[in-house]
């Protein structure tokens, strides 16, 4: 249970006005950048005090202005993932994710060095120094470490910003695996739609330094609060899909009932199976459209319709919503509105699998 | 090679320079940081303080403190009822001028190198659970590294140098506060001394040109 109220006003005179709190356990912070996210995440480490506000996790209170409440940064248990990572050059790639438990608290913790060794896979970069390593390997071992100080909560900023594509779902995996492996509640700012549906069981939605949506990311990122974001955080389409199972040239999952064509997967990346697509590739039709190459046909309803500069987003429900990027022209022509039926019509190959 | 006078300034010069600076280091340390790191107001005053034995002619130096450590000085009258310890005109008293004149070089070098350091490295630290006192043990403390070699290089070179202040409060005596330079300085007052000085003078500098490569060394190693 995390519960945070904070105000804050930096001293360029940007104000942070929020209130939220959440039992799930993986949590996301949403915006575009400057929307306050990472002085959000700086209150609730205790890296930062804020002018008023309070800080509750589990029941104890971490940070609380009123009764002049600070716990110090070292007794938080809170670990932290900083964008820069911030590995300690002077010590090898063991030094670091040996530093908590030397010179940290000491506690009884199911998290073990061998485990987390073994489960980011960091056994053989152990006497390497951090300057000596990738960006995605660099991220893990900054992972291992703050999950060697036996944190109560871990809190990760951007962990996803600074990698590419291939890179991003690989530690996404990994961030999986953590999560799973042991069940540590997870705080992390994002500014991408993608991660944050694939990873967080709730989110808030920050923009200028208030939030202006919560809840699961469907609802909360669904919502038209979201699309009054600037473009970096734009609509986007991330579907999970269910059984998903190969046939002899495609696989097919289904969204809500209805079948979903893909192209082929490697053997183990079936059963469920996340996919992004931009909104601009959906085609809308009003009728069915039985010639056309296209092999997904996605029966919904019109939920959201919204102006942004010279397009038109239209949010359809399918089972689970999906933004498609159509011209004002198209919205007249087709005579969309709230509440009627209609098909979206998405190559195959325009899904892409987020492993 | 050498004679025995000669022999007897190298040893004093290296156990001279090599206390001031072991005695000193601390200090610089604590100062260097406290420059970099400190919010007080009074910081100025720290610093001004710190850095006078720059500014100050050595002889000056070597006057204030044979007034504070001589014997009929408060400190130097304290030390030698409560320890026996004599600190003017012994060895020890030419450390201390050593240690005075490099004091602020030192502290120079070590400060630049905490206020390069970057210091979320300190507050990761932090996070992990480490206190402010082994923060600054396990973190600060080696990222300076370079700085505190270079700094105590310094003033070792300097400690190996020094004259005004050494001869003020540790005076000139042979084997046992007479130094390179101080021992040069006697030769060359001597008729046809000077010629018998270039053996000093060439040691003096191959232990300047051994610092400065001492120095690389240990900086290498420590960002291998």
């Amino acid at each position: 249970m995390l519960e945070v109220q904070c105000s804050h006003t930096r001293p360029g005179g940007f104000q942070l006005n929020v209130r939220f709190s959440t039992d799930q356990k993986v949590v996301s912070l949403f915006g575009p950048s400057g929307s306050g996210k990472t002085t959000l995440l700086d209150v609730i480490a205790g890296v930062m005090r804020p002018d008023a506000g309070h800080v509750l996790l589990d029941g104890e209170t971490l940070t609380n202005t009123e009764r002049g409440i600070h716990i110090a940064l070292h007794r938080r248990r809170i670990g932290v993932v900083f964008q820069d990572l911030l590995l300690f050059p002077h010590l090898s790639v063991a030094g670091n994710l040996n530093y908590p438990r030397k010179w940290g608290r000491r506690s009884k913790s199911p998290i073990t060095f061998d485990k987390v060794a073994s489960v980011l896979e960091l056994s053989a970069l152990l006497s390497r120094r951090p300057h000596s390593l990738s960006g995605g390997e660099r991220q893990r071992v900054a992972l291992g470490r703050a999950l060697l100080s036996s944190p109560r909560l871990l809190v990760l900023d951007e962990p996803l910003a600074a990698l590419d594509e291939p890179l991003k779902s690989r530690i996404l995996t990994y961030l999986d695996r953590v999560v799973h492996e042991w069940e540590i509640p997870t705080v992390f700012v994002s500014h991408s739609q993608a991660e944050v549906r694939r990873f967080a069981a709730w989110c808030a939605v920050l923009d200028k330094g208030s939030i202006i949506a919560e809840g699961t990311p469907d609802a909360a990122l669904g919502t038209l609060g979201a699309l009054s974001l600037q473009d970096d955080a734009a609509p986007a389409n991330v579907l999970r899909l269910d059984d998903v199972f190969r046939t002899q040239d495609a696989c097919v999952g289904t969204v809500g009932g209805q079948a979903v064509r893909l192209p082929d997967l490697p053997p183990k990346a079936l059963g469920t199976v996340y996919v992004h697509f931009p909104p601009e590739s959906v085609l809308l039709s009003r009728d069915d459209v039985p010639n056309i190459s296209a092999r997904n046909h996605l029966r919904g309803t019109v939920v959201h319709l919204v102006g942004q500069g010279t397009a038109v987003f239209v949010g359809i429900d399918v089972g689970q919503i999906i933004w498609a990027e159509v011209t004002p022209g198209a919205v007249r022509d087709l005579s969309i509105a709230v509440g009627n039926p209609i098909t979206c019509l998405i190559k195959a190959h325009s899904l892409r699998v987020l492993e | 090679m050498l004679n025995d006078v000669e022999w007897n300034a190298l040893g004093l010069s290296l156990q001279v320079s090599l206390a001031a600076v072991a005695a000193s280091l601390p200090f610089a340390v604590v100062v260097g940081y406290r420059l970099a790191r400190g919010r007080s107001r009074l910081l100025w005053l720290l610093d001004a303080l710190s850095s006078l034995p720059l500014v100050l002619p050595p002889v000056v130096t070597g006057y204030l403190l044979l007034l504070l450590f001589g014997r009929h000085g408060p400190l130097g009258a304290f030390l030698e009822q409560t320890l026996g310890v004599r600190v003017a005109f012994t060895w020890l008293g030419a450390a201390l001028a050593a240690a005075v004149v490099g004091f602020p070089l030192m502290v120079r070098a070590i400060r630049l190198s905490f206020e390069s350091n970057d210091r979320r490295l300190e507050m990761a630290a932090r996070t992990l659970g480490a206190n402010r006192l082994a923060t600054f043990f396990t973190v600060s403390l080696p990222l300076a590294s370079r700085g505190i070699i270079a700094g105590s290089v310094l003033a070792f070179a300097r400690g190996l140098g020094e004259f005004g202040a050494t001869i003020m409060v540790a005076g000139n005596i042979p084997g046992q506060t007479q130094t390179i330079p101080l021992a040069i300085y006697s030769l060359a007052e001597r008729p046809h001394g000077i010629e018998q000085t270039w053996r000093l003078v060439g040691l003096c500098v191959l232990l300047a040109c051994a610092a400065v490569v001492a120095s690389r060394l240990l900086e290498r190693r420590t960002h291998a």
